[in-house]
């Protein structure tokens, strides 16, 4: 644990000499070495098996040529459109065919509704991380330490989605954005300070969450290392001040702050957090850990899927996405205007790990020994927004084209892209010939 | 690094010249020449049975040192450019007497390290030949009629062949090279492939890989001195850790390094330029026994923050420390001991456990004037070389503090010692574990010298990271050296700086360093007063190395052992480089 | 050596011949006489090689042990710390009761040991032999027909973990991790014994004679110097001439080796000493050196699996083995060291993992193992103690029958320099004596050689 500026032997020395008294700002630092969002596993075993969360286990893989044919493909084209070698389909990419099965074939990446509720089994247990967000101890979750009225809907929309589902830092979709930040795509910097003279027990305290252009380091394990420097790296948008108090080493918000935004880890990028608040604790091996929670937007979170490739994301994660449209704009349970409109956000509740790091002011000179805000200096951000090569979810070929859409023609897979594609280019020309 | 690009005709034609002469005069016979100005101010009378030995030689080799993985590299650089990739594994080098560069005096090149040596000149060779960079080295186009191109190879083979053997070729070598031309050139109209064999036997060279160190009889006098080439390496390779530039070579060729008003010319623009950096470089990490870091490693499991990064880091912080402190701070050299400044990165900031607070890849830092950080002491290159993988070794770190700094070696422990009385404990200190060391009369003769200052740097585990716990258990730092109190590292650091066998170490291992054999007990006095000049002028390095590399006693000629005598002079002809002709 | 010089022929062709006389021994000189016949007519040829560890084995104070046999000859009983080799204990003959006779030199610790077995006498300091090592007189007489004259190895990553020597106080580099290992077997100038398209390079000439050019500066060079500095030289053309060699091995179709199968790549490994890493190391550089024998690389090689003062230790534990050596006392019930005994075993993993993989690859009637001699030693017996008293060897594989192996001998008070001798013989390299003073030798161990094919693969 640090104290002010001082090593642990130097804060013992203070402390020796009698003058804990005196020991008016405190603060400690660190960097997030892993976070996700925060569900609850329902078993002791393997990551995807039944548990009380989903007693049916996660979702199960889809019949991807039942879902064409129920859109209306033959049974014949639904073949060919899952052959590995239709020409519709690109290396590794999936089947862009398979976009286009809304009504009228839409394309239901971009207009889910479009396309009838698949549905998404949502998790039916009843325990869930997170934090009271709407003051109500009736609704909600438990915590897993009895804390009750916690709203995360958020987990209960997908919480049994593989991508999402699975033991603490098991999850296919955690490990991979996680992997991705511990090695050096993007950092977040915690600074927690007060003025008490007890850190552990302080009721006027600062959480911060910051951009740092620092990558972090692993040390001789794998592990993300402790003690590493990172400098603030001032954002217009990634910077997150929380008002908290400390009790016990738990600190905890005293008021739910009204926006604020952070780097999210997803395909998405950013993380926009209304009514936010924290739950953390400050562990005695000088780890931080625990929560921050707040209503998300729930579109860009189906956005960020779509983008991400629909139909891989379709055919690898063993979800309909259209169902999570459904799924999420059914759960959502807040918006800025007002109960009354359409919901635009949902509960969520992200469980955040962190090790103990020095981080800087942004001059880079010296400690940030309290929380500041570095909007108004930020030259930077908002973030890019993640540059997908896919358009409308699904994967063009290194040319641009994409041979798939409303009015492809289905062929077997035994015609070759080159065909296609000289059989499309006369079709165009037929029809403006045409008139 | 300098990058010269060598264009005949421009930048390297002085040295040209200055080799050319040279040339002349070493086939001519000293008498056609007066380029070499006899002096005696560097000459050293042989006794007669010195004289007995040498016969009627007119130079003979008082040394082979082989280069040092650095000074090759460097070469290389010098004379192709830093462009040029260096890739192989150089045999490991031996330490004696506390340097290496004494023990590489024993050192030859076996077969595996000759295989490396050999890649590594095909490697060279080929890169330096490629269509890319010809137009850098080679005098002409390689496809022209193969009667220019021989021109072209015998001004390429003088040129390039004088920078590699520091000296300028013989006859004989310039006629054995172009030989290799001549037969790699047989039936072909490009001749890429001929200049590139005739630099590879360059490169292998004995020549090239080993410094020669002539002796050279001074007119008809009983007087020999080093001639003036082997001064000129021994200028470049102890202040530039390089092959001398062609500034040096002109000056060698002159004569100017046969006086003492040239040598001290040439000492003070070598000790004046950065590359005088690289020089204290080379020095240290052969005092501190650097090169142990190839073999460092620590268990991760205890502590998890070592890396390679850490080790390659760690040695770089000393190293920029000593440069900063004693070079471009004109520090005192006793104050290394205890000062509270370094230079860091962020990962040594981390094992450090401090803020690194810059956006540079290295600053200098300042630890807490509260800290137990005392100079080199704490600093994690000498806490983790000598320590164990998984512990702490107040036992070796005491050793080396005496065999490194204070120039006492420590015997071996006794074959026959009795162990059993050095129990194994896992709890506690290693202090209470260690007892046998003190309570022993048998241990207590040697570790007396080492464990005491060891156990007093146990606040620092065997990653230099701070602690005042073991087991649990506080660590007491206390020691009692020589019958003196002291606390700490820090206390070990006032004693250092206080010891004057520190400084005088340090004088004996920079002489010993530069002369490439470990000094005679009959050179003491003349130590002992290099020493005091040491002393006298602020334990300055420069000072230190500026009054060793200007006096006559460092070029002192010394007859080696079975130089048998003989009166055959035939082999002359291909070994003249400083002879005079036969 | 100059009768007949296939050097100096090679070289007369390209240069108009100079005459410059540095020999190559004629091929095939030094065939095994006891060596097998494969099917193309070329005799398998016999390997020998050295297995050095660190540290001993373990004995109790009260005069047991925890690796010598109590029964002698054929048939031995397997003690805990011989565990490793269990499968294999046939092909391996346990030596114990062998010392150093120091003829008062004084013991010098972890050194004194595999000084004297290498060196024939016990040396006066660290870092010296009194000479040269003997493998070095095995591979000039069995190692000069092969690409590679001898191969020295380690997997410490250490370039000083060797004790191979020609002068005394060089020793060579030995190749320190599974990648160099490769490199150098299977890299550029690897010539692939069954490729049914060999050419020879041309090129490969013109390489060869820039090399005899420049130790044709060789004499010139050496007229001059002192005493040391000739011996640096000597050294180094000794060198050059190897390098000269392994070309002109490559100017010659090479012998087909029906076992040679060239390895796949491997990739770079991680650096540490910890024991299971070593030990990891052990296997995948055992699995190249012996597909290196099969393909007729080399016939030699020095296997350090750790140094002297061994500094592995087990992951996690503060202490390396050689302090726990030292520092552990002896349990009193058990009567030996129980943590230095378990690391004893640890280490002999490694030797089991040696022979298993030159066991694995088959040539003729047996394995790379039955047509190599491998005599395994350490520095020291007790290590506890640096006791030069019964310090543990063994010979393994059945050097193309000429070793009666899995037997255990035992000779108290005999001095190691006879094991040298006896080693050198069953590799084909037989020297009349070997080893000064007390430890001078001429008496074979008889009782492991064979003198017929009774013991035949």
């Amino acid at each position: 644990m640090r104290f002010s500026l001082k090593t642990v032997a130097a804060a013992a020395l203070v402390s020796s000499l009698g003058c804990g008294s005196a020991m008016a700002d405190w603060h400690k630092s660190y960097v997030i070495e892993w976070y996700e969002p925060a569900h609850y596993y329902g078993t002791d075993t393997g990551i995807v098996d039944p548990g009380t969360d989903c007693p049916a286990g996660s979702n199960p893989e889809i019949d991807h040529i039942k879902v064409l044919i129920d859109a209306g493909y033959t049974e014949q084209e639904a073949e060919w459109l899952r052959d590995q070698n239709h020409p519709y389909r690109l290396p590794n990419h999936g089947s862009n065919q398979m976009a286009f099965r809304g009504e009228g074939r839409a394309n239901v990446y971009t207009q889910p509704w479009t396309y009838p509720d698949p549905g998404l089994t949502p998790v039916s247990g009843t325990i869930s991380q997170g934090v009271d967000l709407d003051g109500d101890k009736g609704n909600g979750f438990t915590s897993p330490d009895g804390r009750t009225g916690i709203d995360n809907e958020f987990y209960r929309t997908v919480g049994c989605w593989k991508t999402y589902r699975g033991p603490d830092r098991l999850s296919s979709g955690a490990m991979t954005f996680n992997d991705s930040m511990r090695e050096g795509s993007w950092t977040v910097a915690i600074v927690v300070s007060g003025s008490g003279d007890d850190p552990m027990n302080d009721d006027d305290v600062k959480v911060a969450f910051y951009d740092s252009q620092d990558a972090l380091v692993k040390d001789g394990n794998g592990e993300i290392a402790t003690d590493y420097t990172f400098i603030v790296s001032p954002h217009k948008k990634f910077e997150a001040i929380f008002d908290a108090k400390t009790v016990d080493g738990q600190i905890i918000s005293t008021e739910p702050m009204d926006e604020v935004w952070m780097r999210d880890p997803s395909y998405n990028r950013e993380l926009q957090l209304l009514k936010a608040q924290v739950h953390l604790k400050m562990e005695d091996d000088g780890r931080l850990t625990g929560v921050f929670a707040g209503y998300r937007p729930w579109e860009p979170v189906y956005e960020g899927w779509v983008r991400a490739r629909g139909t891989v994301i379709e055919s690898l994660t063993w979800v309909n996405l259209p169902g999570v449209w459904y799924a999420l704009k059914r759960n959502a349970d807040y918006s800025p205007e007002g109960a009354d409109g359409e919901k635009t956000h949902i509960s969520f509740a992200m469980r955040v790990e962190a090790v103990e790091a020095y981080v800087m002011h942004p001059d880079a000179d010296e400690e940030l020994t309290q929380v500041a805000s570095f909007k108004d200096i930020a030259v930077e951000g908002p973030e890019r927004p993640y540059r997908s090569f896919t358009r409308d979810g699904i994967v063009p070929d290194k040319d641009g084209v994409i041979l798939a859409g409303p009015d492809a023609p289905i062929v077997p897979p035994t015609v070759t892209r080159e065909e296609l594609k000289s059989r499309l280019a006369a079709q165009k020309s037929a029809a403006s010939g045409g008139q | 690094m300098l990058r010269r690009l060598i264009i005949p005709g421009l930048a390297g034609f002085a040295a040209i010249g200055g080799l050319l002469s040279y040339t002349a005069f070493a086939e001519g016979g000293k008498s056609s020449s007066a380029i070499v100005v006899a002096s005696n101010e560097l000459a050293t009378v042989l006794a007669p049975e010195e004289l007995e030995q040498v016969g009627e030689r007119e130079s003979f080799i008082s040394a082979y040192r082989r280069l040092t993985e650095s000074q090759y590299r460097h070469a290389i650089a010098d004379i192709f450019g830093d462009d040029i990739k260096v890739e192989a594994r150089f045999e490991p080098e031996r330490r004696e007497e506390g340097l290496q560069a004494v023990g590489n005096a024993q050192l030859s090149v076996t077969t595996s390290g000759l295989e490396q040596y050999y890649s590594l000149a095909r490697s060279i060779s080929r890169q330096v030949v490629s269509a890319e960079r010809e137009t850098d080295y080679l005098p002409c186009d390689v496809t022209s009629s193969k009667d220019a191109a021989r021109k072209c190879a015998d001004e390429f083979v003088q040129e390039i062949g004088g920078k590699l053997y520091r000296r300028p070729l013989t006859k004989a070598e310039r006629t054995l090279t172009l030989t290799i031309w001549d037969a790699s050139a047989e039936g072909k109209d490009d001749y890429t492939q001929a200049f590139e064999h005739a630099l590879t036997s360059l490169l292998i060279s004995p020549e090239f890989l080993f410094r020669t160190e002539v002796a050279e009889r001074v007119d008809d006098s009983d007087a020999f001195q080093l001639d003036a080439y082997s001064k000129a390496s021994r200028l470049a390779f102890y202040l530039w850790d390089s092959p001398p530039d062609a500034e040096l070579l002109e000056a060698a060729a002159r004569g100017d390094l046969n006086t003492l008003d040239g040598l001290s010319v040439q000492v003070e623009r070598l000790l004046d330029s950065p590359r005088f950096d690289l020089g204290v470089r080379a020095f240290f990490t052969d005092m501190l026994h650097f090169e142990s870091f190839e073999t460092l490693t620590k268990d991760t499991m205890t502590y998890p923050k070592f890396s390679q990064a850490v080790a390659d880091s760690a040695r770089e912080e000393t190293l920029r420390f000593l440069i900063q402190h004693l070079v471009d701070d004109e520090g005192d050299y006793r104050d290394i001991f205890t000062t509270k400044k370094t230079v860091l990165n962020r990962t040594l900031a981390a094992v450090y456990n401090v803020p690194y607070p810059s956006r540079e890849e290295w600053t200098t830092y300042e630890f807490d004037e509260d800290t137990e950080r005392s100079g080199i002491l704490t600093q994690v290159s000498f806490a983790a070389l000598f320590s164990h993988p998984g512990s702490s070794s107040p036992t070796l770190r005491g050793k080396h503090l005496q065999e490194i700094f204070q120039c006492t070696k420590i015997p071996d422990p006794p074959a026959d010692v009795d162990f059993s009385k050095v129990q194994a404990i896992e709890e506690g200190t290693v202090r209470e574990r260690l007892d046998a060391h003190r309570t022993d009369p048998t241990c207590a003769s040697c570790h007396i010298l080492m464990d005491p200052a060891g156990l007093a740097l146990e606040n620092f585990d065997s990653l230099g990271q701070f602690r005042t716990l073991e087991n649990g258990d506080p660590i007491d730092v206390s020691a009692d050296i020589f019958g003196q109190e002291y606390s700490g590292a820090t206390g070990v650091g006032e004693y250092m700086k206080s010891n004057p066998q520190v400084v005088s170490c340090v004088v004996q291992k920079a002489y010993a360093y530069g002369k490439g054999r470990k000094n005679d007990y009959r050179e003491g006095q003349f130590l002992n007063s290099k020493t005091e000049e040491f002393a006298d002028a602020g334990y300055q390095l420069k000072d230190l190395f500026r009054s060793l590399l200007t006096d006559p006693k460092f070029y002192e000629v010394e007859v080696p052992e079975g130089l048998s005598a003989r009166t055959d002079s035939a082999s002359l002809t291909t070994k003249a480089p400083a002879s005079g002709g036969n | 050596m100059t009768r007949f010089n296939r050097r100096s022929l090679l070289k007369g062709a390209l240069t108009g011949g100079t005459s410059v006389c540095l020999g190559l021994p004629l091929l095939d000189q030094w065939m095994g006489a006891h060596g097998e016949t494969l099917s193309g007519g070329q005799p398998i040829p016999t390997r020998f090689g050295t297995y050095f560890w660190g540290l001993g084995l373990t004995d109790t104070p009260a005069g047991g042990s925890r690796w010598v046999p109590t029964k002698t000859g054929y048939d031995y009983d397997m003690m805990p710390e011989l565990e490793s080799f269990r499968a294999l204990k046939d092909k391996v003959s346990v030596f114990s009761g062998f010392r150093v006779i120091g003829d008062g030199k004084p013991n010098v610790v972890h050194w004194s040991g595999h000084a004297s077995i290498l060196a024939g006498g016990a040396p006066d300091r660290t870092g010296e032999m009194i000479g040269p090592s003997f493998d070095n007189k095995v591979a000039d007489a069995i190692g000069a027909t092969t690409r590679f004259r001898k191969l020295d190895i380690t997997p410490t990553g250490d370039p000083k973990a060797n004790y191979s020597t020609r002068t005394g106080s060089a020793f060579a580099t030995p190749e320190t991790t599974p990648l160099a290992l490769y490199t150098r077997l299977f890299g550029e100038g690897f010539q692939d014994p069954n490729d049914p398209n060999w050419a020879p390079d041309a090129n490969i000439m013109l390489r060869k004679s820039v090399l005899s050019a420049v130790g044709e500066q060789r004499r010139a060079l050496m007229a001059d110097v002192g005493r040391n500095d000739q011996i640096k030289l000597d050294q180094y053309f000794t060198s050059l001439r190897e390098i000269e060699n392994q070309l002109a091995i490559q100017l010659e179709r090479p012998a087909a080796a029906e076992a040679c199968v060239i390895p796949e790549e491997i990739a770079e490994s991680k650096k540490s000493i910890t024991i299971d890493v070593v030990n990891k190391n052990t296997r995948i550089m055992a699995k190249l050196l012996a597909m290196g024998l099969a393909c007729n690389q080399t016939r030699v090689f020095n296997f350090v699996h750790t140094p002297g003062t061994s500094t592995t230790y087990i992951a996690g534990e503060p202490k390396t083995y050689h302090q726990i050596t030292h520092d552990e006392p002896t349990d009193a019930e058990l009567g030996y060291q129980p943590e230095t005994s378990k690391l004893a075993g640890l280490v002999m993993e490694g030797f089991g993992i040696f022979l298993e993989e030159l066991n694995a690859i088959e040539e003729g009637n047996g394995t790379v193992l039955d047509n190599s001699l491998v005599m395994a030693f350490s520095d020291t017996g007790y290590a506890k103690i640096h006791s030069l008293e019964n310090i543990p060897v063994f010979f393994a594989g059945k050097a193309g029958g000429r070793h009666k192996a899995g037997q255990h001998v035992r000779m108290e008070g005999e001095p190691v320099s006879r094991l040298s001798l006896t080693a050198m013989e069953l590799a084909g390299a037989s020297a009349g004596e070997f080893g000064v003073g007390a430890m001078k030798s001429s008496k074979l161990i008889e009782e492991v050689v064979s003198q017929g094919g009774d013991n035949a693969i």
